[in-house]
């Protein structure tokens, strides 16, 4: 039985999908499929969850089998995504009522969640890249469909996430390889080995990349202004976090066994430090709620990474508990921005201000969410990173520093965001604006109510979902759950909190408005022209590679032209030349050919003489 | 007997011309007749010519081999076509008999020569055979035909000279002129002046009568003003036999491989392989590019026979052959396009395929087979002489071999587009296919082509490697 709902896990969405696709003219009763199909996945999802079971159909010979596995870890990421493919899809009710393609979107929506749920099940490799990939086309058609020209973030997106998933699909090759089998649960393979350390890296590329660290991230700022909205919320916030750090956390806990103190581990915990840094000062200049939203979306990743690479039990579990948190509290930002942007038709922060007096709940999803991004007490962002704080610092101070760091910048940032969208003077453009309607609001404050109950009663996720992951003899006897913080890491981030406020205020001093209270950071000497430089897409790996890709396909370009004139310039000239020159050679004068004749022949009898 | 293929056609004269008119109606099925006899024959004996029949020698018109059989073959395959061709094109009815009356001699010429095994008896027939030619060049009595018959005449009676004078020079060595004889006696004084210069005069008669560059000036003009039928007749055939295979005939059994032939033939060879595709390249009248087309075609049987290998030989004999098939096969295309639109001047032409299908197509497969494009049969016959040369070691002159097949299917390239393809050109609106005198030649020519190309690997086992061993 388990068995059949571990396939009607993949089939349903799948099956449901095509229906969505084959309504997608008939506005409601595509929705209506979509909404039945997100509720029978969840329903799958909880009967899935707590299970264990595993499927194994011998395929080919070479290593390809339909294995599925069904433990604590993969039930409940299919629970999790399940979750958040039904809430995204009764926002989207309204949201995308009016919107063209938006059949495609359900279908889209759907078959990411078959493909979802296949990726966290598999236990092969080559059958996990099968799904992992085919995210990759819904993400770039759920892009495509957004805004006039979104098919060049689309495509943006296909190209960065692609050439990630060409490296992970070497390390797959690698890694299977080495262990000689294709089965996750039964490779164990260890770094101290040159071979199994470069595909326990071409690995990482591929698990890091779709949770969207560094530096294959630079798509997700162009998706958040020209995709719709919800698929913000279902992929880069949740989908792509909880696959990418599921990934993550596989190869390092199941398929390597990676030590503290080992390199990978250091390397690992370096990446997450720079992707929360350099993510964050972006998210802290932007001016559209949306782009704002995306930069941090890049820059939690890196709190996740920075907690799994730590290695240590608490480092783990807040990684993994960081991942779940970000999926719930990064949704109901984006679907706060969506609410946003339904009621008002902008989300330029600049053309915003004062909503919450006119979208009350809204306002208060917003806050509760922003808190949590904030790591405020006693959201469920605030756990999590303390737990991650704690296993950086067992690993070396200046990975929290790092972290605390990235903390202050992400509350300055969204104290810049409330003010200037929440606070302050009403536009005139605005004054009619009303609360978002229910199917929206739904959504958003169940979300909401998840990151306070995550928070404050944070035994049920952490017994329930993430220390099973870890299992006992990992967790070496702890318990993390509960109340019972290192004090001073909890003085450390009320510090940083307060200093964040002081910030701000001082940034909305001198500036005069919410929108600029980072404008003191924003225009600091030496930061300025590295944001400059950061902004006209020098960091951009995808600008870069079209940089690249532009001169030498001019470099190719002059080679063809040159090769072009070779044959047909200058071979025709020569040979036209030449023909022409044996051409003058004949006159038609018999006497002039009697004589070549006669010279041939003395030749001829010259030749006889001469050679021997 | 093979003697017959020489008394018949000789005898075919001496009847048809009694004074009876009734005679003169059956020159035609009688020129047909023999030539199908002739292919038949030919095919007949060749399978056991190539399993290695003993050469009979009782009579001096007796002696059958591969080569011969294989000549023999092709001299009938053309004279075919041609008599096809000279039915639908010779206009009034006398000079069709007169001429076909010296296409008899022509033949009998040819069938003598690759039949005899004596230098005396070979000068003899290449004249007959020469002769006919002369005269059915001028058949037409225009001015071009004359003076391309006057080319010819000067020019063979120097080779003619010199031919003459080495017969009379080898004749004082040897005591005799049998292949046999002479071969003995150019060995026991290989390296003497008096018979250097007997072989060079020899060798120059021959390469004139090939018409190889530089030896070739009477050769485009002869081709392209010469009577459709003469050309398809003299292109195709009779400078192959008078020429090349009396070439090829001589090396091989009187004058042997010495480096110095070896390096006059790849010089020659490569001269005329060049110079022939580059002329031939900006040329406006069909079969003046056409006659150019042949010196550079020539040219690589040279250079497949200078490699003095048992595959370069047989790969010369090879490409004779189906040079003989694609070369009659162009002029006879060439004859129907002049014949229906009444000129031959390429700039003039355009679009034709659409009006002239079977034509358009068979001359495409004709310049395909020639600039050596796969399967048909010249790709063959070019590669294997390239592959020879390789395999000889004259690397250069391979590479040579493979550049200049470029030059090859530019030039046709440029016919066939300035000729058959594009649009329709003005003038040319009312042209229509050419009657099936013309087209049923071609397209038994284009099968042959086709045929041999398809069934190489079965040939080259059977007829084409045994070609060495004579």
């Amino acid at each position: 039985m388990t068995n059949n709902l571990m396939y009607f896990a993949i089939l349903l969405p799948a099956v449901i999908s095509l229906l969505a696709f084959a309504t997608r003219k008939m506005g409601k009763v595509c929705a209506a499929t979509a909404l039945l199909g997100a509720v029978v996945n969840l329903v799958v999802a909880i009967k899935l969850f707590g299970q264990t079971a595993a499927v194994h159909v011998p395929w080919t010979s070479w290593g390809l089998d339909f294995t599925l596995r069904l433990y604590s870890f993969s039930g409940f990421i299919v629970l999790a995504a399940a979750g958040f493919a039904l809430a995204i899809t009764l926002y989207s009710l309204p949201f995308m009522a009016k919107r063209e393609h938006s059949g495609l979107f359900y279908f889209q929506l759907l078959l990411s969640v078959a493909f979802a749920n296949g990726a966290a099940l598999a236990d092969n490799l080559i059958l996990l890249l099968f799904f992992w990939e085919g995210l990759l086309i819904t993400l770039y058609g759920l892009i495509a469909i957004g805004r006039p020209g979104a098919w060049k973030s689309a495509m943006k997106a296909l190209v960065l996430v692609g050439v990630s998933d060409v490296c992970m699909m070497f390390g797959i090759a690698l890694a299977g390889h080495f262990a000689g089998t294709m089965q996750i649960s039964k490779m164990h393979l260890v770094l101290t080995e040159t071979g199994p350390t470069l595909a326990f890296l071409f690995l990482i590329i591929g698990a890091t990349a779709k949770a969207g660290a560094l530096p294959f991230h630079s798509w997700i700022p162009d998706a958040a202004e020209d995709a719709p909205l919800p698929f913000m919320a279902l992929m880069p916030a949740a989908f792509e976090k909880l696959l990418g750090i599921y990934f993550l956390a596989r190869i390092t806990l199941d398929m390597f066994a990676l030590t503290p103190g080992s390199w990978c581990s250091t390397l690992l915990m370096t990446l997450g430090a720079i992707t929360i840094l350099v993510a964050v000062m972006m998210a802290l200049i932007q001016k559209d709620y949306k782009r704002l939203l995306a930069y941090h979306a890049i820059s939690q990743v890196g709190y996740m990474i920075l907690g799994i690479g730590t290695a240590v039990p608490a480092g783990i579990v807040g990684g993994l508990f960081h991942m779940i948190n970000h999926a719930l509290y990064k949704s109901g930002l984006f679907l706060s921005g969506g609410s946003v942007e339904r009621q008002t038709g902008t989300t330029d922060l600049s053309k915003l201000g004062g909503l919450a007096r006119q979208m009350p709940i809204t306002f208060f999803c917003f806050f509760v969410t922003a808190c949590s991004i904030s790591g405020v007490p006693p959201f469920n962002g605030f756990i999590s990173k303390e737990l991650i704080y704690d296993g950086a610092l067992e690993r070396g101070g200046i990975f929290y520093a790092a972290a605390l760091l990235g903390s202050f910048l992400t509350a300055a940032s969204f104290l810049k965001l409330g003010h200037s969208a929440y606070f302050g003077k009403v536009s005139e453009a605005n004054k009619n604006v009303k609360e978002a309607p229910w199917a929206m609001l739904v959504p958003m404050l169940t979300i909401a109510g998840f990151c306070i109950l995550f928070g404050v009663y944070n035994q049920l996720p952490l017994h329930k979902l993430i220390q099973p992951v870890l299992g006992e003899h990992r967790l070496e006897g702890h318990d993390y759950a509960g109340w019972h913080f290192n004090i001073m890491l909890v003085v450390g981030t009320l510090v940083v909190l307060a200093l964040a406020l002081l910030n701000h205020f001082i940034g909305v001093k001198r500036s005069g408005s919410g929108i600029g209270a980072a404008d003191h950071i924003h225009y600091a000497p030496g930061l300025h022209q590295a944001y400059d430089a950061a902004e006209k897409g020098w960091f951009d790996p995808y600008e870069l590679g079209l940089t690249l890709a532009r001169g030498v396909g001019r470099v190719t370009w002059g080679v063809d032209r040159f090769i072009n004139w070779v044959s047909d310039g200058l071979a025709v000239g020569v040979t036209a030349m030449f023909s022409y020159l044996v051409r003058s050679f004949h006159t038609g004068s018999l006497p002039i050919y009697l004589w070549w004749a006669i010279a041939g022949v003395a030749l001829v009898i010259i030749l006889l003489v001469k050679v021997n | 007997m093979p003697s017959l293929l020489v008394i018949l056609p000789l005898l075919a004269v001496l009847l048809l011309n009694l004074p009876l008119n009734f005679l003169r109606r059956l020159a035609l099925p009688a020129a047909l007749l023999l030539a199908l006899y002739q292919a038949a024959f030919a095919l007949g004996v060749l399978p056991a010519c190539c399993a290695g029949c003993p050469t009979q020698e009782r009579w001096f018109l007796n002696a059958l081999d591969p080569l011969t059989s294989v000549l023999l073959l092709a001299i009938a395959i053309v004279a075919f076509v041609s008599v096809f061709v000279l039915r639908a094109t010779a206009g009034e009815e006398r000079r069709e008999f007169n001429m076909l009356n010296l296409v008899f001699l022509a033949v009998a010429g040819m069938n003598g020569l690759v039949l005899v095994r004596d230098l005396f008896s070979l000068y003899v027939f290449l004249e007959l055979a020469s002769i006919a030619s002369f005269i059915l060049i001028a058949a037409h009595r225009e001015m071009g035909g004359l003076e391309g018959a006057f080319k010819y005449l000067v020019m063979s009676a120097l080779a003619t000279m010199m031919m003459l004078a080495s017969i009379a020079l080898l004749l004082a060595l040897s005591g005799s002129t049998s292949f046999g004889a002479v071969a003995e006696a150019l060995q026991a004084h290989a390296r003497h002046g008096y018979v250097l210069t007997a072989l060079g005069l020899f060798l120059g008669g021959l390469l004139i009568k090939s018409g190889v560059m530089p030896f070739h000036g009477w050769l485009p003009d002869a081709y392209s003003a010469a009577p459709a039928a003469v050309s398809t007749l003299l292109a195709g055939i009779v400078t192959k036999v008078t020429g090349v295979y009396a070439l090829i005939r001589l090396v091989l059994d009187v004058f042997g491989f010495t480096p110095a032939t070896q390096q006059l033939l790849l010089i020659f060879g490569a001269i005329s392989v060049v110079a022939g595709a580059l002329a031939a390249l900006g040329q406006s009248d069909m079969k003046r590019m056409l006659a150019y087309s042949s010196i550079s075609q020539v040219g690589y049987i040279l250079l497949g026979l200078a490699t003095g290998t048992g595959l370069g030989i047989a790969a010369a004999v090879f490409h004779l052959f189906n040079h003989a098939i694609f070369k009659t096969l162009l002029f006879v295309n060439a004859a129907a396009v002049e014949k229906q639109t009444g000129t031959r001047d390429m700039n003039q032409l355009g679009g034709l395929a659409q009006k002239m299908p079977i034509t358009g197509v068979t001359s495409l497969l004709a310049m395909f087979s020639t600039a050596g494009v796969p399967p048909l049969a010249g790709f063959w016959s070019k590669l294997l002489i390239i592959a020879a040369l390789w395999l000889s070691g004259f690397h250069g002159y391979a590479l040579l071999g493979i550049g200049a097949s470029l030059l090859t299917l530019a030039y046709f390239l440029s016919l066939q587009r300035r000729v058959f393809f594009g649009l329709v050109r003005a003038g040319c609106e009312n042209v229509r296919e050419a009657g099936w005198a013309l087209t049923l030649p071609s397209l038994l020519l284009a099968a042959i082509l086709v045929g041999v190309g398809l069934a190489l690997p079965w040939l080259i086992g059977t007829f084409l490697l045994p070609v060495k061993g004579f």
